[in-house]
């Protein structure tokens, strides 16, 4: 396991957290209505994963096993808090639309998951290859889904206040539908078939 | 106590603490750098939606007993602002209301504009209260006024969006009755 790109790597396609695992769907599922949503959302998982991650490794030699859950747990909602404030204070907009999911990141299994199945056991460095790779792998999961429902939801592709593209007739009647959670599931069950069916994602 | 009764049963309590103590400082070192940042973006809101109401204001009073701004022009008031909560489709929706300094009688309430401040509505649904085609709608209304067309009044619903919009008419129109009859009590006889 000492392998720091195989490590990165292996949560980018092959163990991709929402992708292969399905961790972390609830959040993934929500705010993955605009490509903004999924770019903040990835920044505020990535900082949380990889200090968490780091945290949790640093002090694994010295956590008692009885007390290890309480202990990550403590962690991940501090680090939560530190970037739910920052995001409060340096920009409302984005705190204003991704709403309660950051302080729902605390109980995203993605990062827990990490915490008590790799970073528990392993070096600071693997740890953080991981946390990269995991991080990542979210971003690239809600960034494609975020994609797919703001091009047919709104017609209109807008990353950082820009105009990427617009659709001619489809700005005028978006589908709306998939702006609405049903939507999140439709795109996300489409995507995960074809990812299956060409083979990105390995069969077992 | 011997040794591995320390190791088992104590060190687990012990170390717990210390985690929770040291992330209690670090919240509070970060609380400190962001609590008046987050404060002023608050006050900073508020005052955008006053001002998108009274645009012609140049300052307020706080009546916090009653949670009411008086909207001012020099010492002359031009009107009365104060939040409002309604509870839409996908929960609390924040507003400010405002209304014009009037004798505030039940039938002599004229509302000067409503500005949301906060929601969680559906997207391209009930998120569309914040489009001035809906809330441009509340300018110049009486209270009596205020209420969907299908109950008689003259707000428009959102087509597809009727909880959101009943909502948001339903609490303005509970919310102007209920903060003129303050007003009209506490500031008016006072002054």
């Amino acid at each position: 396991m000492g392998d720091f790109s195989g490590n990165f790597k292996k949560g980018l396609i092959k163990s991709n957290p929402v992708l292969v695992l399905l961790l972390g769907l609830c959040p993934t599922l929500a705010v993955s209505t605009s490509l903004d949503n999924a770019f903040g959302m990835t920044a505020a998982v990535l900082f949380v994963l990889i200090s968490a991650n780091i945290i949790v490794s640093v002090i694994r030699k010295w956590t008692p096993d009885r007390v290890r859950i309480p202990v990550f747990i403590v962690v991940i909602a501090s680090l939560v808090t530190i970037v739910d404030l920052t995001i409060q204070a340096f920009s409302p907009e984005l705190s204003a639309s991704l709403g309660i999911f950051i302080p729902l990141i605390v109980v995203n299994c993605i990062i827990l998951g990490r915490a008590e199945a790799f970073a528990s056991k392993n070096t600071i460095l693997d740890s953080t290859a991981d946390a990269l790779g995991m991080g990542f792998g979210f971003g690239i999961a809600i960034t494609i889904i975020s994609f797919i429902r703001q091009l047919l939801g709104s017609g209109v592709l807008e990353a950082f206040g820009k105009k990427i593209v617009e659709v001619p007739g489809l700005v005028d009647n978006p589908m709306a539908i998939f702006l609405l959670p049903m939507g999140a599931f439709l795109v996300i069950g489409c995507l995960l078939a074809t990812l299956r069916y060409t083979g990105v994602i390995a069969n077992e | 106590m011997n040794q591995t009764d320390f190791r088992k049963d104590i060190m687990p309590v012990l170390f717990l603490t210390i985690v929770v103590c040291i992330a209690v400082i670090a919240l509070t070192v970060v609380d400190g750098i962001t609590g008046e940042k987050i404060a002023e973006n608050d006050r900073q809101k508020t005052l955008e939606g006053l001002k998108e109401m009274f645009p012609e204001m140049d300052g307020f009073d706080m009546a916090s007993d009653i949670d009411v701004f008086i909207i001012k022009i020099g010492d002359e008031v031009v009107g009365y602002a104060f939040n409002v909560t309604a509870q839409g489709y996908g929960g609390d929706i924040g507003l400010i209301v405002g209304i014009e300094n009037t004798t505030l009688a039940e039938d002599d309430i004229i509302l000067r504009g409503i500005s949301i401040t906060k929601h969680s509505e559906t997207p391209a649904l009930g998120a569309e209260i914040v489009k001035p085609y809906f809330k441009d709608q509340f300018e110049g209304l009486s209270a009596s006024e205020v209420a969907l067309t299908k109950d008689g009044g003259q707000i428009d619903a959102i087509t597809g969006a009727t909880i959101s919009s009943s909502a948001v008419s339903n609490a303005v129109h509970d919310a102007i009755i209920e903060k003129a009859e303050l007003i009209r009590t506490t500031i008016l006889e006072v002054e």
